[in-house]
């Protein structure tokens, strides 16, 4: 190959190198500072923020899904005429990121799906204010005051009523362990309020009797479940007769299914670790420039409006006073649970342990 | 021929005068994009305590090492066994409907490994749909477990076996005739010519397909998740997702790197002989299709089969759901916007993957070395990390060290490009390979400059790559999960996580609709791209 | 006129949407015999090969070989089961294979294949390759290997599609001489196409002219030269020109002079007479009867193009010595010895 060719090689090759940087500038130039003209996209630029500190804006990172709590977020957004802008991901997902980000965190709000995602993030959280701390109960918040319960839900049973009659359910979790429910049990281990319960087990039954239980109910070969969901799902087609899940899931199928569904929630009537009441919560973070606003956010969500919302829409119980349960659901007095501070629900790194001893999780 | 050689050796001169940097220094970008998650994943292990050792080595570590390794093996040899026949029948056979069947056949692709499996639990698990009419037609009370390996092997090969049938068809309908015509007249049957000559030329097809599948097991969450089977990859989300534990999921990433490597190892190692373009053919029309005799019922049998299990039973279920909760049904206004953020990250993506794609795939193909191959290997490291993993490598790169950028459409499809170039370059490089080196010589010895040569020849030759690539870049970030749930904006959905967020509620209907809706989007490309190669 | 065919082709049919179609192709081949299509491109010679081949099932027709009926009505035997040796044209070397496998590919488990196997590297001068792979041969060298390879079955006849069109000129020749030996030595019969009428004319027994999927004319190479069919077949195998004939009820005329021929032309309307370069001679002269417009120097000769008085042209093929410019008015005269050959129409008149 002569001279001449190979310096059009070269020439080629700076094109290439050209029109990729060319290209690659542009992108990055619109795809930056463009906008959906579709949907109205609430700034999370942290720079902007900050010049624009004085108009109220709020950025909330959501473990809850849209469906679930974004008319009621609409509702705050509406009344206080603040800016809201809402991150929907999962609760440890969520967790992890603001892990990552630490104080550059862009959140002023961490708003769980349980307990659990909001003690990982405990460090970044601040006290939130007595007022707001004392409208719920005391056990559904967090002790030194980081974080608050804003919806309760209850530990349950599902079964197949086609398939067993209430009177032949155990009066407590531990029956479970017998073998005649070998091969008929479904149960999701890596789900954070199934953990919520083996931590209440430990407080409630003590770290050997938990393990004991644990390996019991892996003798009786539990189908395994990603999530609640499909375990409700589960039990109506029959694949498990009973499955380890929150008390809410049922409602939704219900709403869609219609009252033919087959399946009902059981509390167990001797009460224990299988009925404890736990909640979805939220807490401010320290990075956080609108701590007024964000202390309003809270304030909004323990508002009778919103509980109200909370027990009707998401078929969920209402943690402060003065708010009715929802008919469809069994009152919260109904059900035996055991009276248990959510600190006793706060050793997930005990309970994760306890489960990779015993094998449930890698 | 002769000029091939020619060109290697002026590669090597070229590369000793330091002339090579406009094409290393935007790949040398790629690469450093690439390493940053193993770099986040580095420092993270090193947080984990002591016991961290015994927790890596115990024997359920082992465990799941194997059965990730069975899962991804079972599946790679299961789709190679769907794609190759059914390439073969579509291209070279007088199976009926054949050009149907080309156009469909890659559809499974773009249904997500989420919805898969869950509908595959609806139709084939205990009590599901296959079971109920057994029962109801032969009395059937039981049929074996879809849970654990069977499921997670036949979902996860019904969906990815297109991986491998692209290439593999788009090999064949390429390949020159002849070299299969001289077989047939030295005395060899079809079963004979097919398995001594037309398979050994389409191993570099095989090869290349089977990695997407091999690594797209091995990174798997949602089929692996809802169907119970406990790979390398579910343990990553488990200790993300339930004990939010750090360094134990960096751990588990990086040995999840590891294996990885060992599937890319040996395709490295492995350079195939011989050009690949061919000279003019003689052939003055396609020769006629190989009449498949009695064997015609089996094959269109095993046609209906395949396309019955990964398309017309999950899109029944949807329709069905979709159908039942029909007053659920979303707004229109929720559907488009989620449509448009869909469609236009996605054409951003693929244009961005593919811009990034073009230097190292000239690379690779025109001054094939050592380095060379490292580098096209190297941006397979994405595609073997969980889209959860690189988003949180992300999350923390964007928001200590560039913050303006965080949570910006930018840092998502920059996500994006880390997770999908192997898709695009891929389907590049096999393209660059079927350019004769000499045309593009040609062009320069007629007087053309650099720029013009590669916008008149090189670019409109490349283009069944370029389109490809596009098309399937663009259906992964349609469908991907865990990186647009983190890195999106804040009130930026997608069809992918609205699904995601109705399911996790049950919302069927809802599910349903986007899910419909993601599946028609990803198809158009894909239609498009197959029906004008046909 | 053949006793015992090796292939024999009748009333061969094929239609394709765009060309490359035959239509009524009758022709045999003895054995060892080699037959030449020579025809332009897209004439339908290389369907006809593929036909043969049985990579293409003729409408109409049938193909016997060594006496067993290969296609025909009701009948089609695939091709891997006719035992028909091929070269292709671009050789369709297997890739991935050796020499040694690729000459190999075709032979059967009977005990003395290696024997056959190195006997056929032998003859085609392959030993010292036989280890190489595809990519690392010249053009010529693949060439062999394609031949080696199509011989190793002893087929029972041979198709060459275009077999030396991807060898450069000088190879050509000589790839040819060997292929022609080596083909002769083996008494192979074989059919191969080509667009190339010195490579019809230095390759085949017989040359079978095709034309638009027609049969123009079969015969020798001086056949067709010298007597041929029609004047496609004239103007393709060489330089022809063609001059009008007056005829009057005694003298038969033409731009040249008076021609003697017995038959009676008049009531025949556009007849012609067809002239060779080599059939005329010139000298100058002021006077002439035409102009040289145009000269090629071929070495030992020089083709001159020649304008008659008339408006026709004619073309002449000299000894260089006589050297002519441009422009110069020359006489142009038929030569004693030449027989003259008319046409009516585009057909050629039978003169006894």
């Amino acid at each position: 190959m002569n001279a001449e060719i190979q310096n059009r090689f070269i020439r080629n090759r700076n094109s290439i190198f050209f029109i990729w940087t060319l290209t690659l500038f542009l992108i990055t130039a619109c795809s930056g500072s463009s906008t959906s003209s579709v949907v109205p996209e609430p700034d999370t630029n942290a720079q902007d923020k900050i010049t624009n500190s004085n108009k109220d804006i709020l950025t909330v990172y959501s473990g809850r899904s849209e469906s679930l709590v974004g008319p009621i977020i609409d509702q705050f957004a509406i009344s206080t005429g603040v800016d809201v802008a809402v991150k929907y991901g999962k609760t440890p997902q969520l967790a992890a990121t603001i892990l990552e980000e630490g104080a550059k965190s862009p959140a002023d709000i961490f708003f769980a799906q349980d307990p659990g995602g909001l003690a990982a993030v405990e460090n970044l959280l601040i006290p939130i204010a007595e007022n707001t701390l004392n409208q719920v109960p005391e056990w559904a918040r967090s002790t030194d005051a980081k974080w608050v319960g804003i919806s309760g839900r209850a530990r349950t049973v599902v079964y197949n009523p086609n398939n067993i009659d209430e009177s032949d359910l155990p009066n407590d979790m531990w029956g479970f362990v017998e073998p005649q429910w070998n091969g008929r049990i479904g149960w999701a281990p890596a789900n954070a309020s199934f953990q919520t319960m083996v931590t209440g087990m430990r407080t409630l039954w003590g770290e050997d009797k938990t393990r004991e239980w644990l390996n019991g109910i892996q003798r009786n070969e539990p189908t395994i479940y990603p999530k609640n969901t499909p375990q409700v799902a589960a039990v109506a087609r029959g694949e498990i007769d009973v499955g380890f899940v929150n008390h809410y899931y049922l409602f939704r199928f219900l709403a869609e299914e219609g009252d033919d569904f087959p399946v009902r929630n059981y509390h167990p009537r001797a009460g224990g670790p299988g009925s404890v009441i736990m909640v979805a919560g939220a807490g401010i973070l320290e990075s956080s420039k609108n701590k007024t606003t964000a202390e309003k956010f809270l304030g909004f969500m323990l508002s009778e409006i919103a509980q109200q919302y909370f027990t009707a829409q998401t078929y969920e119980y209402p943690l402060i006073d003065g708010v009715k349960t929802s008919r469809i659901l069994v009152p919260i007095d109904e059900i035996n649970h055991p009276n248990m501070p959510l600190s006793s629900f706060a050793d997930l790194e005990g309970t994760g342990k306890l489960l990779r001893e015993t094998g449930i999780l890698p | 021929m002769k000029s091939l050689i020619d060109s290697k050796s002026f590669a090597s001169k070229t590369k000793q005068n330091g002339s090579m940097w406009v094409l290393w220094l935007p790949s040398m970008f790629v690469v450093i994009a690439m390493s940053l998650p193993l770099i986040w994943l580095f420092a993270r292990s090193i947080d984990a305590g002591s016991d961290f050792w015994d927790l890596v080595l115990r024997p359920r570590t082992l465990s799941i090492m194997l059965r990730s390794i069975s899962l991804v093996i079972a599946v790679t040899i299961t789709s190679a066994l769907i794609a190759v026949p059914m390439a073969w029948l579509t291209t070279r056979t007088d199976l009926p409907y054949r050009k149907l069947w080309g156009i469909i056949a890659p559809l499974p692709l773009v249904i997500p490994s989420y919805i898969g499996a869950f509908l595959v639990v609806i139709a084939l698990g205990p009590k599901g749909l296959l079971q109920d009419g057994l029962d109801l037609v032969f009395g059937i009370e039981q049929i074996p477990s879809i849970y654990g390996f069977t499921g997670a092997w036949l979902t996860l090969s019904l969906l990815s076996y297109p991986y491998i049938f692209l290439p593999v068809r788009a090999t064949l309908s390429r390949m020159d005739r002849s070299i299969e015509e001289a077989s047939h007249n030295l005395g060899k049957g079809s079963w004979s010519t097919f398995k001594n000559i037309t398979l050994p030329l389409l191993k570099p097809s095989i090869t290349s397909g089977g990695i997407l599948v091999a690594l797209y097991t091995l990174t798997d969450f949602g089929a692996v998740s809802i169907l119970h089977y406990e790979t390398f990859t579910w343990a990553v989300y488990i200790q993300f997702e339930s004990m939010i534990d750090r360094s134990m999921a960096s751990i588990f990433s990086l040995i999840l790197v590891l294996l990885a490597i060992l599937i890319l190892l040996p395709t490295t190692l492995y350079s195939n002989k011989g050009r690949l373009y061919r000279n003019d053919p003689g052939t003055p029309t396609l020769p006629p299709p190989i009449p498949l005799g009695k064997w015609r019922f089996i094959a269109t049998l095993f046609c209906i089969i395949v396309i019955l299990f990964s398309l017309v039973i999950p899109m029944s279920v949807l329709t069905y759901w979709l159908v039942r909760g029909f007053e659920f049904f979303p707004s229109l206004t929720n559907i488009l916007t989620a449509t448009w953020n869909t469609f236009s990250i996605a054409i951003i993506a693929s244009i961005m993957a593919l811009v990034s794609s073009i230097p190292i795939a000239i690379l690779a193909v025109r001054y094939p070395n050592s380095w060379t191959k490292l580098l096209e290997r190297w941006t397979y490291m994405g595609f073997a990390l969980p889209g959860l993993v690189i988003a949180l490598a992300l999350v923390f790169f964007g928001s200590q060290f560039a913050t303006p950028l965080y949570q910006t459409r930018t840092l998502l499809v920059f996500g994006y490009l880390i997770l999908f170039i192997p898709g695009c370059l891929g389907s590049l490089q096999s393209s660059l390979e079927q350019i004769n080196p000499r045309l593009e010589e040609a062009a320069r010895s007629l007087g053309s400059g650099g720029l013009k040569v590669f916008l008149s020849i090189t670019l409109p030759l490349l283009r069944p790559g370029i389109m490809s690539g596009l098309a399937l870049v663009f259906l992964l970030t349609a469908k991907e999960l865990p990186a647009t749930l983190i890195l999106a904006p804040i009130g930026f959905s997608t069809l992918a996580t609205l699904i995601w967020s109705n399911a996790s509620e049950a919302f069927f209907a809802q599910t349903a609709a986007y899910s419909l809706v993601l599946i028609l989007l990803s198809s158009l490309p894909m239609i498009f791209l197959i029906s004008k190669r046909t | 006129m053949i006793n015992n065919p090796i292939l024999r082709c009748l009333n061969l049919n094929k239609t394709f949407k765009d060309s490359y179609a035959v239509t009524d192709i009758t022709f045999e081949i003895s054995e060892g015999e080699i037959l030449a299509i020579l025809g332009p491109s897209g004439c339908g010679k290389t369907t006809t090969l593929r036909l043969i081949a049985g990579f293409e099932t003729p409408e109409l027709g049938s193909i016997e070989i060594a006496g067993k009926l290969m296609s025909g009505p009701g009948t089609f035997i695939a091709p891997e089961k006719r035992n028909v040796g091929m070269v292709f044209q671009d050789y369709a070397l297997f890739p991935h294979l050796s020499v040694i496998d690729n000459v190999g590919y075709g032979l059967k488990n009977t005990g003395q294949e290696e024997a056959r196997l190195r006997m056929v590297l032998t003859m085609a001068g392959l030993v010292r390759l036989q280890n190489r792979m595809p990519n690392e041969l010249s053009g010529g060298e693949q060439q062999r290997v394609a031949l080696a390879r199509a011989l190793v079955r002893s087929p029972n006849i041979l198709l060459l599609d275009e077999p030396f069109s991807n060898l450069d000129i000088k190879l050509r020749q000589q790839v040819r001489v060997e292929v022609k030996d080596i083909l002769k030595n083996n008494g192979v019969s074989s059919l191969f196409v080509t667009h190339d009428q010195r490579e019809a004319f230095e390759m085949g027994d017989r040359i079978i002219i095709l034309n638009e999927g027609h049969i123009e004319q079969v015969g020798t190479a001086e056949d067709i030269y010298e007597h041929p069919n029609t004047t496609f077949v004239a103007q393709f195998v060489g330089i022809a020109d063609f001059l009008p004939i007056y005829t009057t009820a005694n003298t038969t005329q033409c731009a040249l002079g008076s021609l003697y021929i017995k038959q009676n032309l008049t009531n025949m309307a556009n007849v012609t007479l067809m002239i060779r370069p080599t059939d005329t001679s010139i000298c100058p002269s002021d006077q002439g009867s035409g102009t040289i417009i145009s000269r090629i120097y071929q070495g030992a000769f020089t083709l001159y193009r020649i304008l008659l008085n008339t408006g026709d042209f004619v073309h002449s093929l000299v000894p260089s010595k006589q050297k002519l410019q441009i422009g110069t008015k020359v006489n142009l005269r038929l030569k004693s010895d030449h027989i003259p050959r008319c046409f009516e129409g585009d057909r050629a008149i039978n003169i006894a």
